[in-house]
């Protein structure tokens, strides 16, 4: 299969759909579920999907180690790659890691202020002009929904849309009267799309929970493939 | 066992530029009494840390040469080799690498594990050495040993253990508690030499407990009697030693000492660790290549006894003639006494044999298997085995990588051009990835290696040791041309006006080769090219690829196969053939799409957050790919990728764009493509450089 083709057909396009052509410059969306169901695979699959597209993304994370993040490109790509059989895998792969940086945080507590202060040196001194910033790991239970304007203010600034994974706790399940996880609520004023992740019996099942004013409640029509991670349509 | 052996340890001293390696060498070798004094690297009193013994590593404060010094800690006999911490001068650590048993990593209490360290790490893996962590600095503002403890088990994946907490940090940085023997060291005296063991201060006993167990869980693993008796509660020292010892050995455990050597503090304890922990010469198995059996493989054994096998590791110009250090791994070698170099076919006779302390040398009899020594008045390079006869064993040859970056050097007047000639010779004998030749076509004198600041240090050593003055060039990109598509070629020698003629027909394609710079493929059927002549096509098309003609630099990547061709009865000739694939390959080369090459560096950046914008610009604006970067409290850490031919002078950049304090080093990554505007520039620079030539 040729790029075009393969970006025409991934199922991210359905999602799209869902929300009504996309999440928008500006705007803030938050991918929500327990530990290890699969956020990071989730976002890795759409910053792959935009990569593709020939646009620049910056991975932000709260880890230990860039390489950590680094393969989880290489390994969802790897899988799109073989599933679609891409053509020139190589050449592809060659020139998405050019729009691609890993921007990690090692000590705890950053402050949306350093966040945004490191994004705009690498947006601006950087000249790396990013048109997505996904944020995987950011602690929604220690936050305050403050900072979530403020990066909803640079975003729009800048014109990028920045995706967010969420934390889950397992002693938190429950969910406010619009569906929202009660760790997330006081955040949705900025959050214009939430998607959940629900892991079922042999799948992990999409739902949107949020898309820009409504509470939509509809269980997508797309999984998370167990084996690969990739965001895909049921069989 | 020989008692001799057992108490003997060959260790080298790695890290990052800057972690403090001399200045702790320096202290080790005064606790050890080898020196009287202490000379600070940087020092006011213009001496100079001992280790570095040329002058110009005093005058950068840098360590270049890897100097080899022999000292006797308690009862242990130690043989330190100093290496760099530079990655221009990896050579220099992977060959003290290959001949240690065992290792100190220095890390810096601030910085951590830096890009390296994991360098270094790299180098310890490759050589399966094992090491123990030594987090120097403590007294530095913002030191977290528990933090670089973590990251030496986070970044580089080992099971590091904490044998000792700091009492108090930064300035209040007084002691430190061990947690094998639980008690409390403190280093007094002018020069911490005194030392004092107290019971562990109350306010501490609860977390020195705390590691302790953290330090038992990690040696149970390695032995079931010590499992036993902590279960039972009732733990013996030196049980538990020889668990650390054990998983240490095995590398899958690393021990973490902690202390100032500039402050003097937990040094000698480190030593403590290095003869308890690291391993002795017979605990490392060493194998050698058998020459005379088809280079099968031989396990080496340290038994005095046995004919001898000595690796020549390390050449130096010293006062009386060249200074050669060697590894003994087996046998005796005395003085007076023949070997042979395995390498060069030569016998020689052991003249004197020296056992060094960094600029002062001590002449001795004979030494024996697992000893570091040195040769005064051979003749050989670095990297020759020598062996008593009547074995013929070459110890395994070491990586070397190829160097990426070449400058045209011309010397001032005649003195000097002898003296650049002596040294040239000298150095490419020293060091593998140092090399120099006469370009046939500008007749210039080109030096060649891994970086910028690895040939500045030679030009500046051809100043300062050879009395040789010369003028530089601009540095030169070892670029490299390759093949982007499959093309067929047809093509015929003729040349038959008057004498004896010449004839020779080659036809078939060539194609990029994945892996290799060139391979020959002979698919002719039915000896349209007699056998004898193919070797002649093959030579041909070597002599092709040597030089492009894009921009004049050899081609890479390539397969050649021919598969048709024509012989004339009375003209054709081995020359013929060579001039037909010669010909055969320049007429093809332009319809294969060639492209260039460059040499991309694998770059790291350090520095403080708030200069981060700086850091990320100058990369953006030296065609870098910033790949990531990771920001620990106000310190960050860039890494991209930029090609070479962007980061002359880069140094300079950076201290001005961040009042020096960030530093970056970097090393070869790959070749890749250099894009269009650039491959212009640089066809258009080869043409009118060949119009100047003619």
């Amino acid at each position: 299969m040729v790029k075009s083709e393969l970006i025409r057909r991934s199922p991210l396009r359905i999602l799209e759909q869902s929300i009504h052509g996309g999440l928008g410059s500006g705007n803030i969306g938050v991918i929500a579920s327990r530990k290890g169901v699969g956020k990071t695979a989730c976002l890795v699959h759409i910053a792959t999907d935009k990569l593709l597209q020939g646009k620049h993304v910056i991975h932000v994370s709260f880890s230990s180690r860039t390489d950590h993040i680094m393969s989880w490109y290489e390994d969802i790509y790897r899988e799109i790659a073989a599933k679609r059989e891409l053509e020139e895998s190589t050449e592809i792969h060659d020139e998405l890691v050019k729009h691609r940086v890993v921007m990690n945080f090692s000590q705890v507590g950053v402050s949306a202020e350093q966040l945004i202060g490191s994004l705009r040196a690498m947006i601006v001194d950087g000249k790396f002009g990013a048109e997505l910033i996904m944020v995987d790991g950011y602690d929604f239970s220690k936050g305050d929904p403050a900072s979530l304007v403020a990066i909803k203010e640079f975003a729009s600034e800048i014109g990028a849309s920045v995706w967010f994974s969420a934390t889950v706790h397992r002693e938190q399940p429950e969910v406010d009267d619009n569906n929202v996880p009660v760790a997330l609520s006081r955040y949705m004023d900025s959050v214009s799309v939430l998607i959940t992740l629900a892991p079922e019996e042999d799948h992990v099942s999409l739902k949107l929970v949020k898309d820009h004013d409504q509470y939509p409640q509809e269980n997508l029509s797309l999984v998370l493939d167990s084996r690969t991670l990739l965001i895909v349509e049921p069989d | 066992m020989d008692e001799r052996i057992k108490n003997m340890r060959n260790i080298g001293i790695s890290a990052h530029i800057d972690s403090g390696k001399t200045t702790l060498t320096e202290r080790i070798l005064f606790y050890c009494q080898r020196i009287h004094a202490i000379h600070e690297v940087r020092g006011k009193d213009g001496v100079g840390a001992t280790m570095d013994s040329m002058e110009l590593e005093r005058e950068r404060g840098i360590t270049i040469q890897s100097a080899s010094t022999n000292v006797t800690w308690k009862d242990t006999v130690i043989n330190i080799i100093d290496t760099p911490g530079h990655v221009d001068f990896t050579i220099e650590v992977e060959r003290a690498l290959r001949v240690l048993d065992g290792a100190v990593l220095v890390l810096d209490s601030v910085g951590g594990v830096q890009s390296q360290t994991l360098t270094v790490d790299r180098q310890l893996s490759r050589y399966n050495v094992p090491f123990i962590a030594y987090v120097n600095k403590c007294d530095r503002t913002g030191a977290n040993p528990v933090r670089v403890r973590d990251q030496v088990a986070e970044k580089l994946g080992h099971n590091a253990v904490l044998m000792q907490l700091p009492i108090g940090l930064e300035d209040k940085f007084r002691g430190i508690v061990d947690l094998v023997a639980m008690k409390a060291y403190y280093y007094d005296g002018d020069y911490g030499e005194n030392i004092r063991v107290e019971e562990i201060p109350a306010d501490m006993k609860e977390m020195a407990d705390g590691y302790r167990e953290k330090l038992l869980d990690a040696a149970t693993m390695f032995s079931d009697e010590l499992a036993e008796a902590y279960l039972e509660g009732d733990v013996d020292q030196d049980m538990l030693i020889a668990a650390i010892r054990k998983g240490t050995i095995s590398r899958q455990l690393v021990p973490v000492y902690l202390g100032s050597a500039y402050k003097n503090k937990g040094v000698q304890t480190l030593l403590d660790g290095v003869v308890r922990y690291l391993p002795h010469p017979t605990e490392t198995p060493y194998t050698a290549l058998d020459l005379d059996n088809d280079e099968a493989p031989v396990a080496l054994k340290s038994d005095p006894g046995l004919p001898a096998v000595a690796l020549a590791f390390k050449l130096e110009e010293g006062q009386y003639g060249q200074l050669t250090y060697m590894r003994i791994y087996q046998g005796t070698i005395k003085k007076g006494m023949d070997i042979y170099n395995t390498r060069a076919r030569k016998k020689q006779k052991v003249g004197r044999l020296i056992r060094m302390h960094a600029d002062a040398t001590e002449d001795i009899n004979e030494a024996a298997a697992g000893d570091i020594i040195a040769f005064f008045g051979i003749d050989c390079a670095s990297g020759d085995t020598f062996v008593a006869p009547p074995l013929n064993y070459s110890m395994t040859s070491m990586y070397v990588p190829n160097p990426v970056i070449s400058l045209a050097i011309k010397a001032r007047d005649k003195a000097s051009e002898d003296n650049m000639g002596k040294a040239l010779n000298r150095f490419t004998k020293e060091d593998p990835t140092f090399r120099c030749f006469v370009d046939p076509e500008s007749n210039e004198t080109i030096i060649q290696g891994m970086g910028e600041l690895h040939l500045d240090v030679y030009i500046e050593r051809m100043r300062r040791e050879y009395k040789a003055e010369v003028q530089t060039g601009m540095p030169q990109v070892a670029y490299r041309e390759a093949i982007s598509e499959h093309a067929e070629f047809d093509y015929t020698h003729k040349k038959q006006t008057g004498g004896s003629g010449q004839y020779g027909r080659v036809a078939g394609y060539v194609e990029p080769l994945e892996e290799g710079d060139y391979e020959f493929v002979d698919s002719i059927k039915g000896g349209v090219i007699p056998n004898d002549y193919i070797p002649s096509c093959d030579k041909g098309f070597r002599t092709a690829v040597q030089k492009g003609t894009v921009i004049g630099f050899p081609i890479v990547g390539v397969r050649v196969v021919i598969n048709d061709g024509a012989t004339h009865p009375v003209d054709s000739s081995d020359m013929a053939f060579q001039a037909a694939a010669l010909g055969a390959f320049r007429a093809v080369y332009p319809k294969c799409k060639p492209i260039i090459l460059e040499p991309i560096m694998k770059v790291s950046v350090e520095g403080p957050t708030e200069f981060q914008g700086n850091i990320f610009g100058s990369l953006n604006q030296r065609r870098g790919i910033i790949l990531a970067s990771t920001q620990d409290g106000n310190f960050s850490v860039v890494e991209a990728e930029v090609p070479l031919s962007e980061m002359f002078g880069y140094s300079t950049v950076l201290r001005s764009l961040t009042e020096g304090k960030a530093e970056f080093t970097m090393e070869f990554l790959k070749y890749g493509k250099v894009p269009q505007s650039v491959a212009d520039e640089l066809i258009k620079k080869y043409q009118e450089s060949k119009k100047e030539n003619k």
